[in-house]
C-alpha cells in the first residue's frame, strides 16, 4: 500500500507529531500567563503534520545520486551497528575503568575491525593519544575526565 | 579627542613587552583549547580565570581577549577538517569548510578561515573603536519583540539551505525546533517533554546535537567509504595557494559580513552563531551560482568565519560599554573582570580608559598574531586527513564523545550523542539536510521565548508584535528573502533553458 | 572468524577490569567516628556550567584550600550540569563518598518544590555557609516610581500594569525574591507579571523599557546606578550595606516592608558523614572563610560574609523551606 519511500516516512512522521502532541495536551497548567508552555509545541506538533500530509503526496522522485546513497549492502550494515556497538561499549565502560583505558581499548578494537593492520602504530596511537588528551585535560586545563581504575 | 588619547593609553599597555607577551599566549592558549574537542570560548576563559588571580588587571584582560579570539579561531579548525563544529558559531563554517577539505583542500580551506577571520576581526576592531560608546544605544535597543521578528528573519532561511526538497528541509526545521522545547520552560518553570529525567531538565545541550549529527553521522559514511584511499594518495592537502580569483571570490564576502557581523554581534543574544548563519545565508542570496553553495564554495566558507569573527568584536560592546553580556561567553568574560575588581560598566571608559582601549589595541594585536601563528600550522595540521581512515573513524568518534563528556560529565549526554548520530546517519540516508535542523534548534529556543516574553508583558496582545517600525522592517526583509530568490530562479532556469536550447541547435 | 575471537577477548578483558574497578573505589571511604582525614584528592562538584555563581564560588574556595595549604590533598572542582543542580545532587548522592562534596544556594530549596528533584537538602549534610549575597529590585532611571512603596502601590491597584524581569523561570530565584518582599507589601502575588529573560537580557529590558522592574542581585546593578541609568527601590538585606553607591541603596525593612530575601551559597556533603568528617570540613572552611585571600575576593564580587557551622545552616535550611514552601502553594508551583 505504501508504495514510495516517502509516504513511509510520512507515515512515521505522523505517529511521531501524534505523540509529541499527546505530550503538549498533558503539560502541567501554570495560570499566571497569557501564554502557557503549551501553545508554542503545539504549532508545531500540527505543523509537522501538515508538512508529513504534504510529503506523503509530494512526487517528486529521488534524483539518482540520492537513490544510490540508500543503498546500503547488508554486509556494510553490520558493519556499522558493530562500530555502533563498540561506541556504546566505551561509553558504558567509561565511569568505570576510566578514559585512559577505555579509549586504549576502543581505538585498538576499532582500528582493527575496521582493516587497519599496521599493529605497532595501532598501540603507539592508542597508548599515546588517550595518555596525552588525559594529562592535559586534568592536570592543564583542570577538567577531570573518569579516572577509573588507574591511579592517577 | 579623549577617545585617541585613550586609545594611545591603551596601545602603551597593548605594546608593552607584557602586554604582547600575555596576548601571545592567551591566543596559543586559546587556538589549542579551542582546537580541543567540546571546548569552546565559554571553556577557555573560565580553565584562564584561576591563572589570572593576581596579574595586573589590564595585562590580564588582555590575555583574556587574546584566548576568547585564539578559541573563537581553533574551533573552525575541527569543523572543516573533521565536520565536527565545536562551538555553535562554526556549524556555518562546516558547511563548505568542510566539503572543501575532502576534496583534498584542506590547507586552503584552513588558510581561508584564517584571512577571513583576520578580515573579519581587524574591520571589527576599528567600528569598535569608532563606534563602541555610541552603538551602546543599539545594543540596548531590542526588546522581545524585535528579537522575535531578528529570529523569524533567521528561520525564514531556512529553505534556501538545502539542495533538495523544501519540504523535507522544512520538516527537518520543525522537528529541530521540537527537540529545542525539551527541559525547563523559562517562562513558566514547567518541565516539558523531560519524562522525569533531571538530565532533561536543561534542555539537550547544543554540541550534542551538532557532533551527532554532524561528526558522528560524517563517521557512518567513512565506514563504508573506509577502504577509499583517495585522500591519502593526494598531492599535498596542506597546500595553502591561493590564486587571485580566490581572493576575488572573499573580498564579497569578506567585506560585507564584517559590518553585518558586527552589527549582530553587537545585539545581546543574537551572537556570533547567528552571524555567521546570517552571512552564509545572505551570501548565498546574493551569489551568482548559488549552486556551488555547500559543495566547498570559497564564498560560503569565507562568509561565515568574517561574520563569527566579527560578532566577537561586536559582543564586546554591551560588555564593555555597558556591562551587559551579551552571550554565555561575554558572561564569563564578565565573570573574569569582576575576579580582577573591574566592573565593566558605563563607566569604564571614563574611570579605567588603560583596560578599556588596552583591550581594544589588544585585539589588533591578538589578530595578528592569530595570523602569523596559524598560517605556517597550516599544513601541519591539515596533515590529520593523511591518519588512515580506520584510525581516523577511532579518533574521531574518541573526540566527539569526550566533547560531549567535558561540558556535561555524564554519559547520559553522550547516549544521547550516539542516538543523534544514528538520526543523522538515517536523515542523510533519506536525503533530510541537518542543516535547518541545527538552525531550528538554535534559533527556535530563543524565538518561543522571546514570542512569550512579549506576549506576557503586552498581557497576551498580538499586535505588540508588529507594533514598532524595527519588527516590521525585519519582517519585510524576510519576505523579500524568501520572495525574491524564487523569481530570481525563475528567471534564470528560462534563461538556462534559452541557453541550452540555442546551443542545441 | 579471527575477528570475533579477538572481539570476545577483548571484552572479557574489559569487563575483568570493569569488576577490579568496582571493588577498588568501595574502600577509599573511611568509616569510625573519631577524628577523620581524607586520604585522597578531594572533589568539589559544582552542580552547573563553568563561569557560574556557584562555579566561581567552588573554584575559588578550592583554590584558597590547596594553595594556602590548608588541606593536605590535592582539590579539584567538578561541574556536574543540568537540572538547576539536580543532575550534581544525584551525582552526589550516588557516590555517597565523603571526598565528594559540592556547592550551593536556594535553588537547593526551589527545585525540590518545583519537583524538579526527588533530593532536598535533608538527603544532604549542611557542612557549613561561606558567604551571602542580597537581592536588588531596579528600576529605569525614568521610571515614576521613587521607592518600594509606590511601585507596590501601583501593583496593588493594576497588576496588569507592571512587568518584572528576572533571569531565571518562576519559581527560581530572581522570581522568588521578588514574590518574597510583594506579599509582605501586600500585592496579590498570583497576578504579578513576571518573565524571565537569559543571558544579561534583564538589564536590557528595563533599560529599553520593555519591562519594569528588574529584580537581580546587588552586584549586577552598581555600575548601572553610578552612570545614572537606573534606580534601585530596594534591597533585601536586614540593614543597609557597607561600600561605595552599595550604601545609598535602602532595605525594604526600612521602607516598612519587614521582609529580607539571603542568597545564601555554601558547601554540602552526602547524606550519611560521620561526626569526624563533618567537624575536619566545618574547620577546614572556617579557616577559609577567615583567610585574606577570601576576603578579597568576597570583595570583588561584592558578596557579604556568611557564616554557619553545620547545625546552624541546617536549622536556617529548614526555615527557609518552611517559609517559601507556603509561598510557592499559593502560587501553584509546588508539587
Amino acid at each position: 500500500m505504501l508504495k514510495t519511500l516517502n509516504q513511509k516516512v510520512s507515515i512515521f512522521l505522523i505517529l511521531f507529531a501524534a505523540g509529541y502532541l499527546y505530550l503538549t495536551y498533558n503539560l502541567k497548567e501554570y495560570p499566571y500567563v497569557p501564554v502557557d508552555s503549551d501553545f508554542v509545541p503545539k504549532i508545531l506538533g500540527y505543523l509537522l503534520i501538515i508538512l508529513a500530509v504534504f510529503l506523503f503526496f509530494d512526487k517528486s522522485s529521488e534524483t539518482e545520486e540520492e537513490k544510490e546513497k540508500r543503498q546500503v549492502p547488508k554486509k556494510e550494515m553490520l558493519v556499522l551497528l558493530a562500530v555502533g556497538g563498540m561506541i556504546f561499549l566505551y561509553i558504558f565502560l567509561l565511569e568505570i575503568i576510566g578514559f585512559v583505558l577505555s579509549s586504549m581499548l576502543f581505538i585498538i578494537a576499532c582500528s582493527w575491525f575496521l582493516g587497519y593492520r599496521k599493529l605497532v602504530t595501532t598501540f603507539l596511537v592508542a597508548v599515546l593519544f588517550p595518555l596525552i588528551m588525559y594529562l592535559s585535560f586534568n592536570y592543564l586545563l583542570q577538567i577531570r575526565l573518569p579516572q577509573g581504575v588507574l591511579p592517577f | 579627542m579623549g577617545a585617541m588619547e585613550g586609545l594611545m593609553q591603551g596601545i602603551q599597555v597593548a605594546f608593552s613587552w607584557q602586554g604582547i607577551l600575555f596576548v601571545l599566549i592567551g591566543v596559543v592558549a586559546g587556538t589549542l583549547i579551542g582546537m580541543m574537542p567540546g571546548l569552546g570560548p565559554i571553556s577557555a576563559i573560565a580553565i584562564m580565570i584561576p591563572i589570572t588571580y593576581g596579574m595586573d588587571p589590564s595585562v590580564a584582560l588582555v590575555m583574556m581577549a587574546g584566548v576568547y579570539y585564539g578559541a573563537v579561531f581553533g574551533g573552525s579548525t575541527s569543523s572543516i577538517l573533521l565536520n565536527a563544529p565545536g562551538i555553535s558559531g562554526t556549524v556555518a563554517t562546516s558547511f563548505d569548510g568542510y566539503p572543501m577539505a575532502q576534496r583534498g583542500e584542506a590547507g586552503k580551506a584552513l588558510a581561508i578561515a584564517a584571512i577571513s577571520s583576520f578580515v573579519g576581526g581587524t574591520v571589527s576592531v576599528v567600528l569598535l573603536m569608532l563606534f563602541a560608546p555610541a552603538l551602546s544605544a543599539v545594543a540596548v535597543s531590542f526588546g522581545p519583540p524585535q528579537y522575535f521578528a531578528l529570529m523569524f528573519l533567521g528561520l525564514t532561511a531556512i529553505a534556501s539551505l538545502s539542495d533538495g526538497s523544501t519540504i523535507k528541509a522544512l520538516i527537518t526545521a520543525t522537528v529541530g525546533f521540537m527537540v529545542a522545547t525539551i527541559g525547563i520552560d523559562g517562562q513558566t518553570g514547567t518541565s516539558r517533554f523531560t519524562f522525569g529525567n533531571p538530565n532533561l531538565l536543561e534542555g539537550i545541550d547544543f554540541l550534542v546535537i551538532a557532533l551527532g549529527l554532524f561528526a558522528l553521522a560524517e563517521i557512518c559514511f567513512l565506514v563504508k567509504k573506509r577502504k577509499d584511499q583517495s585522500l591519502q594518495n593526494q598531492g599535498d592537502i596542506g597546500s595553502l595557494k591561493l590564486s587571485k580569483a580566490d581572493f576575488k571570490e572573499m573580498r564579497g564576502p569578506m567585506s560585507r559580513q564584517s559590518f553585518l557581523g558586527f552589527i549582530l554581534g553587537v545585539l545581546p543574544g543574537a551572537g556570533a552563531t547567528i552571524a555567521s548563519f546570517i552571512g552564509y545565508i545572505s551570501e548565498k542570496k546574493i551569489a551568482k551560482n548559488p549552486k556551488k553553495f555547500g559543495k566547498g564554495s570559497i564564498k560560503g566558507l569565507s562568509a561565515p568565519e568574517t561574520a563569527n569573527n566579527a560578532a566577537t568584536s561586536g559582543a564586546f560592546v554591551p560588555l564593555l560599554s555597558l556591562g551587559i553580556p551579551g552571550s554565555g561567553t561575554t558572561a564569563v568574560m564578565l565573570g573574569a573582570f569582576l575576579v580582577l575588581g573591574i566592573q565593566p560598566g558605563p563607566l569604564l571608559m571614563a574611570d579605567r580608559p588603560e583596560v578599556f582601549w588596552g583591550i581594544i589595541a589588544s585585539m589588533y594585536i591578538g589578530n595578528i598574531f592569530l595570523l602569523i601563528l596559524n598560517l605556517p600550522l597550516i599544513p601541519y595540521i591539515a596533515k590529520i586527513l593523511k591518519i588512515a581512515r580506520p584510525m581516523l573513524i577511532s579518533l574521531v568518534a574518541i573526540f566527539s564523545l569526550i566533547g560531549v563528556y567535558a561540558i556535561s560529565f555524564s554519559t547520559f549526554d553522550l547516549y544521547l550523542l550516539l542516538i543523534f548520530g544514528f538520526v543523522g546517519y538515517l536523515m542523510r540516508l533519506f536525503s533530510f539536510p541537518a542543516a535547518p535542523f541545527i538552525l531550528a534548534f538554535i534559533l527556535g529556543g530563543m524565538m518561543e521565548q522571546s514570542l512569550r516574553q512579549s506576549l506576557t508583558a503586552a498581557g497576551g496582545d498580538m499586535m505588540i508584535l508588529i507594533s514598532d517600525p524595527v519588527s516590521i522592517g525585519l519582517y519585510i526583509v524576510s519576505i523579500l528573502s524568501f520572495v525574491v530568490p524564487i523569481i530570481r530562479n525563475r528567471k534564470n532556469t528560462q534563461a538556462e533553458e534559452a541557453d541550452q536550447e540555442s546551443n542545441a541547435s | 572468524m579471527k575477528k570475533h575471537v579477538w572481539m570476545i577477548g577483548s571484552l572479557l578483558i574489559v569487563l575483568l577490569l570493569a569488576a577490579c574497578g568496582g571493588d577498588s573505589s568501595e574502600t577509599s571511604g573511611d568509616g569510625g567516628d573519631g577524628e577523620w582525614t581524607p586520604n585522597k584528592n578531594i572533589e568539589i562538584v559544582a552542580p552547573a556550567g563553568a563561569g557560574g555563581g556557584w562555579d566561581t564560588t567552588a573554584r575559588s574556595v578550592g583554590k584558597i584550600l590547596e594553595e594556602e595549604g590548608i588541606t593536605e590533598q590535592n582539590v579539584g572542582v567538578v561541574n556536574k550540569e543540568g537540572g538547576g543542580g539536580a543532575v550534581g545532587w544525584s551525582y552526589i548522592n550516588s557516590t555517597n563518598n565523603p571526598h565528594n562534596i559540592f556547592v550551593s544556594s536556594p535553588p537547593l530549596i526551589f527545585v525540590p518544590l518545583n519537583g524538579q528533584s526527588d533530593l532536598s537538602h535533608e538527603d544532604f549534610t549542611p557542612l557549613s555557609n561561606m558567604i551571602a549575597d542580597y537581592a536588588a529590585f531596579a528600576v529605569a532611571d525614568d521610571a515614576k516610581w521613587q521607592d518600594l512603596n509606590e511601585l507596590f502601590e501601583d501593583m496593588k491597584n493594576d497588576p496588569s500594569s507592571v512587568t518584572v524581569v528576572g533571569t531565571s523561570s518562576p519559581g527560581s530565584m530572581d522570581h522568588m525574591q521578588f514574590v518574597t518582599i510583594a506579599k509582605k507589601a501586600g500585592v496579590d502575588i498570583q497576578k504579578i507579571k513576571y518573565v524571565s529573560a537569559q543571558d544579561g537580557g534583564g538589564m536590557t529590558q528595563i533599560l529599553n523599557g520593555s519591562a519594569d522592574v528588574y529584580s537581580t542581585g546587588i552586584a549586577e546593578t552598581v555600575e548601572q546606578v553610578k552612570a545614572g541609568k537606573v534606580r534601585v527601590l530596594g534591597i533585601t538585606a536586614e540593614e543597609r550595606l557597607e561600600g561605595e553607591v552599595i550604601e545609598d541603596f535602602p532595605t525594604a525593612a526600612e521602607q516598612g516592608i519587614d521582609a529580607t530575601f539571603v542568597n545564601w551559597r555554601g558547601f554540602f556533603g552526602p547524606g550519611d558523614m560521620t561526626e569526624g568528617q563533618v567537624a575536619y570540613y566545618e574547620e577546614k572552611l572556617k579557616e577559609v572563610s577567615e583567610s585574606e585571600a577570601f576576603a578579597e575576593i568576597r570583595n570583588n564580587y561584592g558578596w557579604d560574609e556568611m557564616y554557619m557551622d553545620s547545625e546552624e545552616y541546617s536549622q536556617f535550611l529548614d526555615e527557609q523551606r518552611e517559609e517559601l514552601g507556603s509561598l510557592m502553594e499559593e502560587l501553584g508551583l509546588n508539587q
